[in-house]
């Protein structure tokens, strides 16, 4: 005789079974005289379940009125998840304009800087830029007391230019794109919730 | 619940004017949500009182539920089922006034021990206290184990239906089943005998 089909019982007995499942719990139950009392029991078990009344029937009119009654005056949350709503669409958005932003001022800047140098400004443009094109700083300092010298303070030189100028901007492409990159992740971990079970708790 | 399946071209135009209603209420038509709230109250405290056991619990528990909804009533998505979503409501309120209420929570089943094999008028009397121990050992079930038996047995659910409510897999379904199942047999053995007994 094959094993038992007691974990199948229940299924078998709720009409959850089909195919060869079905079949193979059929022809167990023909000849196994324990899963045949087994799946008595379970009818039994159901038919006193059943003898517990239902609840009484009510008024539908007089509940709902009292629901009525009891309800705040508006889906709140309806109103606020909207607002939150587009504050997050507002997020990338937000992100690229920023992005932008900054790019178009740095291609200035450099547009402006490489017209300088090729003397296309005249000395009262020059000046107002002259801030960007100012390159001496710690190190030049440092340089006038003869604490760096030769080799260490060309070194130090690009160090700080480098620090200066390339370092940040890729800092914050970095730092646009990792935003980015993690709205992104969130979106998609809410998309995927929401796929899987849309009902609330409670 | 078999009305809908008998009929299912009622159940599509009954479901298209839900659909409308459920759109208005969430605009906040207090009135469109008053015909659901009619539509399935019954539904809903069925499912509360078997939960709870207990008529007046019941009641607040299915007020809660559509309280609950009414709040919650943008995040249903309409191409699911309402009734199940409220149902799912239902289960977590109820088990969240049971835990307010600890008073209703089942005391010792063994302190109620039948009269056995009494005929006649008494029987009646011993149907009352039968149906009052199995109210009890359904009571004593672990919460999640309930609520699917609930579904299984008074609604009627198929697995699929449980799961989808409930929002577990059709496994954890099957599995709860058959635990809430094992522990009432062991439970009410006594009160299986008896009515075996009074069948044969
Ligand atoms: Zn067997």
């Amino acid at each position: 005789m094959s094993d038992h089909v007691t974990e199948w019982l229940n299924a078998y007995l709720d009409g959850e079974l089909s195919g060869r499942r079905l079949h193979q719990v059929e022809e167990h139950l023909a000849e196994c005289e324990t899963c045949q009392s087994e799946l008595e029991s379970l009818q039994g078990l159901s038919a006193l379940l059943q003898e517990v009344p239902a609840a009484e029937s009510i008024s539908p009119e007089r509940f709902a009125a009292q629901v009525n009654l009891r309800l705040p005056h508006r889906p709140v949350k309806r109103t606020r998840n909207r607002i939150i709503e587009v504050g997050w669409w507002m997020v990338p958005v937000g992100l690229l304009a920023v992005w932008i932003f900054i790019s178009t001022a740095i291609l200035v800047s450099d547009m402006v800087s490489a017209a300088n140098n090729i003397g296309l400004l005249d000395n009262g443009t020059a000046l107002l830029i002259s801030g960007t094109a100012e390159n001496a700083g710690w190190t030049a300092a440092l340089g006038q007391f003869g604490i760096l010298q030769g080799n260490s303070l060309h070194w130090a030189e690009f160090t700080e230019s480098f620090s200066r100028n390339v370092l940040p901007q890729f800092a914050w492409q970095v730092s646009i794109a990792l935003l980015y990159l993690a709205w992104i992740a969130i979106w998609w971990a809410r998309r995927t919730r929401q796929g899987h079970g849309q009902l609330l708790e409670g | 619940m078999t009305g809908e399946k008998e009929n299912p071209t009622v159940a599509t135009v009954q479901t298209v004017h839900e659909t409308e209603l459920v759109k208005s209420a969430q605009n906040g038509d207090r009135s469109a949500f008053g015909e659901l709230v009619r539509e399935h109250a019954q539904g809903v405290l069925n499912v509360v009182h078997r939960m709870c056991g207990d008529a007046q619990l019941a009641e607040d528990a299915a007020q809660e539920t559509f309280i609950r909804a009414w709040q919650n009533l943008s995040s249903y998505r309409p191409q699911t089922s309402l009734r199940n979503w409220l149902y799912r409501i239902a289960v977590n309120a109820a088990t969240d006034m049971l835990r307010k209420e600890k008073r209703i929570l089942p005391d010792d089943i063994d302190d109620l021990h039948l009269p056995d094999g009494r005929p006649g008028v008494e029987s009646l009397v011993s149907q009352q206290e039968r149906i009052t121990i199995v109210q009890k050992a359904i009571l004593a079930l672990p919460e999640a184990s309930r609520a699917v038996l609930v579904l299984r047995e008074y609604e009627g659910f198929s697995y699929q239906e449980i799961s989808s409510t409930l929002d577990v897999p059709v496994g954890t379904v099957m599995s709860r089943l058959n635990y809430a199942r094992k522990l009432l047999k062991e439970k009410l053995q006594p009160q299986l005998s008896l009515l075996e007994a009074e069948h044969v």
